[in-house]
């Protein structure tokens, strides 16, 4: 019985925007790339989530804040949900992802809990 | 193959699609808000086409967003500028009008007035090369850098003195009469032709981006001779001449990347495809009075292409060709390569004969490729002390080491060593 986890992918807020956006041959390259590696774990891959909005709120029981990162440095950019046996095998699925090329960006993955 | 090659730049191509259609429904003078929009619309298409499946119609989803972007930044623009307002409404209307551009001529038309349109006499031909590499083949700054040995400081500069040309004359009626285009047809081709030699005769870069120059010169002029205004002999030959050059270039370089003289090419590399289009082209060229340049370039090429061998090559017809090229585009660059086909067909002694002649232009006697001529005819001739001294010269003045490479093993069988 394979185990699901929670992909969590941070890239740092800030410098992207600065950073010289893409040529079309650059995200040809990217396309492609992505193609290839959903083709290769497309068994594993449980739901590709998505981009999270920049805006939205922290609630809490008392109060709702706008946010929730105008603090911090990195900033949660999207997620997805992957199948594996193991943490171990989890981790290589989301090494190989374009997720992470990215200067500045990492995934954090959570085992998501069953009983 | 290579018409598969030709359609695969998606996210490329598009580009030059979508900038040549905006830019015509609101005016050159938002070249840089076109440009911004077009390239917003690639991003969010990568972000949404690896999570979904891409759309049925990718060049009308792109359209869309581009569309939709440049709008609302037209309006942001001119929000504070109530006199524009009028102009903006009409502008808006203009760039969201849905249109019938699943049609594919359309959108070649587009290109094609794009085209036109950055060759405008007003732009210095080095930067309406770099304007067509930007705008219509969707080149990075960065990659025309590599592309053309260039700084990126250099090709922005370049770049941004075109698009601020362009933006005071391009034609505010959004359109150019018919003797705009016949006027501007030989700029065209020149461009097209830069293009190509850009990515074929180049040395020192990576084959796999030199093709791609070549490609999408070949790309812009197919849809040239598919258009009224192109559909004439000097652009037939001009595209077979692409075409029968193109062939061959996989066969210059060993598995190392090491350049291979002419003689020394496996000819079952050259790509046949290629050649077929070459020659197709070319029949079509052969019509009417005007023998241009391009004609004679692609004779030449034409005869290697059909040579079984190196030994078998016409050389007799090449010389034919070279003198008519000098005669339609008078350059001493010409006469040097008739040189060498003379030598080939009638010995070395012919060929200096005809190199003797004329002085040849500082440009040139400065240039590794005449003393590098000069150091094989001699050699060949068995005038050594000569020989020995230009070919110490052309090797000192290459400019790659592959070149070099390719200079000495030249001269060693020019000696007559190693046979």
């Amino acid at each position: 019985m394979s185990k699901q986890f929670l992909c969590i992918q941070r890239s740092q807020s800030g410098p992207c925007e600065s950073a010289p956006s893409p040529s079309p041959s650059q995200m040809e390259a990217m396309y492609a790339k992505f193609n290839a590696w959903k083709e290769k774990y497309s068994e594993h891959i449980v739901d590709m989530g998505g981009k999270l909005n920049a805006d939205g709120k922290v609630v809490k029981q008392d109060s709702a804040h706008d946010g929730p990162f105008i603090e911090s440095k990195e900033i949660i950019g999207g997620f997805m949900i992957v199948s594996a046996d193991s943490l171990e095998f989890a981790t290589e699925i989301v090494q190989a992802s374009p997720g992470v090329a990215m200067p500045g960006s990492s995934v954090e993955i959570r085992e998501i809990h069953k009983p | 193959m290579i018409n598969n090659e030709l359609v695969d730049h998606l996210f490329r191509h598009e580009y030059g699609k979508l900038v040549s259609l905006l830019s015509h429904r609101v005016g050159m003078r938002h070249i840089e808000m076109i440009e911004d929009a077009v390239q917003f619309a690639l991003t969010t298409a990568l972000d949404n086409w690896i999570r979904e499946q891409i759309p049925k119609n990718p060049s009308a989803w792109l359209f869309r967003v581009a569309s939709n972007k440049l709008v609302s930044e037209l309006r942001s623009e001119t929000r504070h500028n109530e006199l524009l307002q009028d102009n903006l409404e009409q502008l808006s209307r203009r760039a969201a009008e849905p249109s019938q551009f699943h049609l594919p001529n359309e959108l070649e038309d587009e290109m094609l007035r794009m085209l036109f349109i950055c060759c405008d006499h007003k732009v210095p031909i080095e930067s309406q090369l770099i304007f067509a590499l930007k705008s219509l083949c969707g080149f990075s700054i960065s990659e025309i850098a590599i592309r053309l040995f260039s700084s990126e400081a250099n090709i922005y500069k370049r770049l941004s003195r075109a698009r601020n040309t362009l933006k005071k004359i391009s034609p505010p009626s959004f359109e150019l009469s018919n003797s705009d285009y016949i006027k501007r047809l030989p700029s065209v081709t020149r461009i097209l032709y830069l293009m190509f030699t850009e990515g074929h005769l180049s040395s020192n870069v990576d084959f796999a981006i030199r093709k791609d120059l070549c490609e999408e010169a070949i790309r812009l002029t197919l849809i040239l001779v598919n258009h009224s205004v192109g559909d004439n002999p000097e652009c037939h030959a001009l595209l077979s001449l692409m075409f029968l050059n193109l062939s061959r270039m996989s066969a210059r370089e060993d598995m190392s990347g090491a350049l291979l003289l002419l003689e020394e090419q496996n000819r079952e590399l050259w790509d046949r495809g290629c050649i077929e289009h070459g020659l197709y082209w070319l029949a079509k060229s052969a019509d009417g009075q005007h023998f241009s340049r391009y004609h004679a370039e692609a004779g030449v090429a034409a005869e290697h292409c059909l040579a079984s061998s190196y030994k078998k090559t016409n050389w007799e017809r090449i010389v034919d060709c070279y003198l008519l090229l000098e005669q339609s585009a008078p350059s001493a660059l010409h006469q040097l390569n008739r040189a060498i086909a003379i030598a080939e067909w009638k010995g070395p002694q012919a060929g200096l004969e005809v190199l003797q002649a004329n002085t040849p232009p500082s440009w040139l006697a400065s240039n590794y490729l005449w003393s590098a001529v000069l150091a094989d005819l001699h050699l060949r001739a068995r005038e050594y002390q000569l020989g020995e001294y230009y070919s110490i010269e052309a090797i000192h003045s290459a400019p790659s080491q592959q070149i070099c490479d390719l200079l000495k093993r030249r001269f060693a069988k020019s000696r007559g060593e190693g046979q």
